[in-house]
């Protein structure tokens, strides 16, 4: 990569260009290609190429410890329309992706308006609240998993104050809610920095105008606060989709999908069926229909943005 | 704001912050509790025993898969600042046939879970040789769809650069790399800090690949070692397992909160504000 | 920018390097057998390296490395290699995987790569088997025990009196006194139910039949041991609910169901405990136990290397010294006397009882073909069960219809 720089780099300790040949538009479109080039051969290599045989795989009945890999056309497809699993899987990814994208922005829109406040000591609030995003997933999520045990840490604490907690990562409802908010105190940090740069980014006299005419603080919030920062709301809700889709490490770690397959995602279903299960060609056809999700959802996001973002940016 | 406001302020946001701080507290003061203890509700050790802490390194090769994960996170961050910046830089000023389309074309590495392409990049690895190194794991992050956030960040931040710097530098004989490199780059310092972040974080965060990928203990990272310390038999060992994931954390947070400023507004400046 | 150029530096490098990796040297002769275990153990693996230095000295140009991968993803981890085309040449394997790997072909016949196979037990090959051919070495039989803290527990119920009701009463009773939990099944926690074997065989139970197609956990034996075990938690307490952690071995709790080679745990144990053998049930007195075998991989590139050691790793002198962690199949060193100059922690009239009679007349673990689908299918169906009053019979006909399919397929 040294050379590379230096080579473009050349011409510029040259004087201007006199060259008949290397315009400087040519020179641009040179330029360009070599400045994407490591980042379009890797997203050849390691994106594509891997995608592609994917989908090769998915037609395939893959059977590693026999050592046969048969072409069977959309069999694996068909078993995935017939799968009494599927639904469950599809239901829990849904509501795990819908509860940590309301639960997540909600409690970030809030920590960033409260801290917004200018108040003296918010800064050892926002390093707090941030803090948990630089510690390690893993380290994170098995110190949880010990204070939700039943007789953890959380219903010490609970027991404290005269409630009996329930059996956190036991029973179908809560195994659920305690893997979002889990997954949300561990980031809702960064969303929160998002929102409040946002927050900052809006003129104070909007505010005193509104103030003026009597608006009530939740009226300015919705009416103004809101509106102007729905770029960042935007973006924060496709950042946390996407990567609520890819949650693995906290399931694995915390419920193992469980109870029943109340917490059994997608990637986890994934990773059971290939990994587990060694039914390569079928956790393939999963791995496809990830894809074809997360892609479907970013479209659809990013269509309807102009409904419901104030200013295009 | 009123007197009774501010309190009101004050008292939210103190409770608030109990579920981000309590489980850092928690683990600190567990690791050095017996393991018998550690389901008793005591919130400081009834005596601090050091052999946790101890044990950590007895029962792996911790302090070597401490240094895999650090060598490999920097390594990986300092690759994606090169290969992101660039692929950012110009895809937002330079203007070049296909750019757009190309654009997408990268941009679908931000779409595709590891998970999915895990099994073919596997065999790909391993038919280069490079199953049980840490190749993939540096590799694939710098070049492959983990980088791919980095250049968006990039790009969104190099479009929002007034054009008339550029200008200047043109005008005063700089080409286009030369602009990047003298004028582009330093401008972009709170960009390429929010990336390192970013990137740094994920790295050492990695839990699929390195558990895919690698297969011999001394070349382990942290986060897959965490989940190894049991006993002989697979039976847990809490309070030696907590040790480890203090000694995780807590380097990680002292250079945060020392470097709070940088690393948070770094992370609001990054033209993800939309 | 310097820190701009120093970081593409390293980059190249590093691209550079990793070409450089790809090409290993090939010099003639020298082999390299990678056996893939799950123990890292330390006493395990020293053991390993010693006899492999021992074999290496015999045989100069091969050379054995041991690859301790986490038991709890073992078989996916060993898959995976496989299918990325890194084939191990030698390879444990659980015992709920057997069937899988038996029956795939994977396996390479071992009859010939095994001293005196007269002296292996029968009991303990069964699994390993197919159409009358040895796919695996069962290197390590490990029967089910109770430990007990008899500090926690002074008056044990002995012979004829050490039933399962008698069990239960005597977990409870420690329980309510201690403060401590009563009696945990190991490695079970709700999730592992094929660690509840050892107590639902009592009742004659079986998860499906002996030929594997008819599922058993509708039938009357499982509804009574389910019944009996659900009482035992959430009526009597004397087994800790759902997410209720206890180590026996830490001293949480007053008994535990286990393998007896755990009793290295309890080398510094601040309690005293025993080791008796599994209650009597309804079905009288019965063992159970987990196995291991070592395969040699038909598609690893050292077959006929990996064989020899094989023969070399389990003939009659290192078997007697891999007995001192996993319990050996050949019956002459299934003596009280030499099973207890390994374990000098158990008693010999332990080791008779649980050890050397539980490997001539127990039962393995559960184990089918596709069994990691199953085990997963049979424990989500279960979940419902682990719960204050839970419905058990329709619940385990709820189990039933989850796995039938699976059994047949």
């Amino acid at each position: 990569m040294i050379t590379t720089i230096s080579r473009v780099d050349a011409p510029a300790t040259t004087p201007p260009p006199r060259d008949r040949f290397w315009t400087t538009r040519r020179r641009d479109e040179l330029t360009g290609w070599l400045f994407i080039a490591p980042q379009l051969a890797g997203t050849v290599v390691f994106v594509l190429v891997p995608l592609l045989l994917v989908g090769w795989y998915s037609l395939h009945e893959w059977n590693v410890l026999a050592d046969s890999f048969t072409f069977v056309g959309a069999q694996n497809y068909r078993a995935l329309a017939q799968d009494p699993k599927i639904g469950g899987v599809l239901r829990a990814s849904a509501l795990f992706s819908a509860g940590l994208v309301v639960v997540n922005l909600s409690l970030a829109l809030l920590l960033a308006v409260l801290l917004n406040q200018r108040l003296r000591g918010t800064t050892v609030f926002r390093v707090l609240f941030f803090s948990p995003v630089v510690v390690s997933l893993v380290a994170w999520t098995i110190v949880w998993r010990f204070m939700l045990q039943n007789n953890g840490g959380i219903n010490d604490l609970l027991a404290a104050v005269g409630v009996t907690g329930p059996n956190w990562l036991r029973s179908g409802g809560t195994a659920m809610a305690a893997v979002i908010v889990v997954q949300t105190f561990k980031n809702v940090g960064l969303n929160m920095v998002l929102f409040l740069a946002a927050l900052q980014g809006v003129p104070r006299e909007l505010y005193e105008a509104a103030r003026t005419d009597g608006a009530s603080a939740w009226t300015v919030f919705r009416r103004i606060t809101l509106p102007l920062i729905s770029p960042t709301v935007l973006l924060t809700s496709i950042i946390t989709v996407v990567g609520s889709l890819q949650v693995f490490a906290q399931i694995a770690v915390l419920t193992e999908g469980g109870p029943g397959t109340s917490t059994t995602v997608l990637v986890y279903y994934l990773y059971q069926q290939a990994f587990q299960f060694h039914a390569f060609g079928y956790g393939a056809t999963l791995s496809m229909l990830l894809f074809a999700i997360v892609l479907a959802l970013t479209v659809l996001q990013w269509r309807m943005r102009r409904r419901w973002v104030f200013h295009e940016s | 704001m009123s007197r009774r406001a501010k309190i009101l302020v004050y008292a939210a946001l103190s409770v608030l912050c109990v579920p981000f701080v309590f489980p850092t507290w928690w683990m600190v003061t567990s690791s050095f509790k017996p393991n018998a203890d550690i389901f008793s509700a005591r919130l400081w050790p009834r005596h601090l025993s050091l052999q946790p802490w101890h044990d950590v390194f007895t029962l792996q090769p911790f302090a070597r898969q401490y240094a895999n994960s650090l060598y490999i996170a920097l390594l990986v961050t300092a690759g994606t600042m090169v290969v992101a910046s660039m692929a950012g830089y110009a895809f937002a000023r330079i203007r070049f046939r296909g750019q757009n389309i190309l654009f997408v074309v990268v941009l679908t590495g931000l779409l595709i879970p590891s998970e999915v392409t895990i099994v073919p990049l596997f065999r790909m690895f391993n038919a280069a040789g490079l199953i049980d190194t840490h190749w993939p794991l540096i590799l694939v992050p710098i070049f492959g769809a983990p980088s791919v956030l980095a250049t968006f960040i990039m790009r969104q931040f190099f479009i929002t650069l007034p054009g008339e710097l550029e200008e200047a530098a043109r005008l005063d004989g700089l080409g286009r790399a030369g602009t990047f490199r003298r004028v582009a780059l330093p401008l972009a310092r709170p960009a390429l800090g929010a990336v390192a972040i970013f990137t740094f974080l994920h790295s050492w965060n990695l839990y699929l690949e390195p558990i895919v990928f690698l297969s011999t203990k001394t070349k382990f990272t942290l986060p897959q070692a965490l989940t190894q310390f049991t006993d002989a038999y697979q039976g847990p060992l809490w309070n030696v397992q907590l040790s480890a994931a203090s000694m995780t954390a807590i380097p990680v947070l002292i250079v945060f909160v020392l470097a709070q400023r940088h690393f948070i507004e770094g992370l609001a400046q990054t033209g993800l504000k939309g | 920018m310097r820190v701009m150029n120093i970081a593409a530096a390293m980059v190249l490098l590093g691209s550079l390097a990793a070409c450089g990796d790809g090409s290993s040297s090939a010099d003639g002769g020298a082999v390299t057998l990678r056996m893939t275990t799950w123990s890292a153990n330390e006493a395990h693996v020293k053991l390993f390296t010693d006899i492999a230095a021992a074999y290496h000295g015999a045989h100069p140009n091969v050379t054995v490395t041991f690859d301790a991968l986490p038991v709890e993803n073992y078989t996916t981890a060993v898959t995976t290699q496989i299918a990325g085309g890194n084939t191990p040449d030698l390879a444990w394997i659980l015992e709920s995987a057997a069937p899988d790997f038996v029956s795939s072909g994977a396996l390479v016949p071992l009859d010939d790569a095994v001293e005196n196979p007269s002296e292996i037990a029968p009991t303990t090959t069964a699994l390993w088997k197919q159409d009358g051919k040895l796919l695996a070495y069962p290197f390590s039989t490990s029967p089910f025990g109770v430990f007990v803290n008899t500090d926690l527990v002074p008056d044990l119920p002995t012979g004829d009196d050490w039933t399962w009701d008698a069990a239960i009463g005597a977990a409870k009773k420690a329980a309510v006194s201690s403060g401590k939990q009563g009696l945990v099944p190991r490695d079970f926690d709700y999730k592992d139910w094929t660690n509840l074997a050892p107590i639902f065989d009592a009742w004659g139970a079986q998860a499906w039949s002996a030929d594997g197609k008819t599922c058993g956990f509708d039938k009357q034996p499982m509804v009574d041991a389910m019944t009996f075990i659900h009482q035992a938690i959430f009526d009597d307490k004397a087994i800790p609910g759902p997410g209720v952690a206890a180590d026996f071995f830490a001293g949480d709790a007053a008994m535990t169901i286990t393998q007896i080679s755990r009793a290295s745990l309890l080398e510094d144990a601040p309690f005293d405990w025993t080791l008796v053998r599994l209650p009597s049930g309804p079905r009288g007195t019965y063992a159970v136990f987990g196995q291991a075998g070592i395969g040699v991989l038909k598609k690893g590139e050292h077959v006929d290397e990996a064989k020899d050691f094989l023969r070399f790793f389990t003939n009659d002198a290192n078997s007697a010294k891999l007995a001192a962690y996993f319990p050996p199949p050949r019956t002459p060193q299934l003596t009280p006397e030499t099973l207890a100059e390994s374990n000098p922690l158990l008693k010999p009239e332990n080791l008779k009882d649980v050890v050397i009679d539980g490997i001539s007349s127990g039962v393995v673990k559960p184990s089918h073909r596709n069994s990691a689908e199953i085990v997963q299918a049979v424990r989500s169906a279960l979940d419902p069960m682990w719960k204050p009053g839970a419905d058990v019979p329709a619940v385990l006909t709820g189990v039933c219809t989850a796995i039938q399919p699976l059994l047949t397929k």
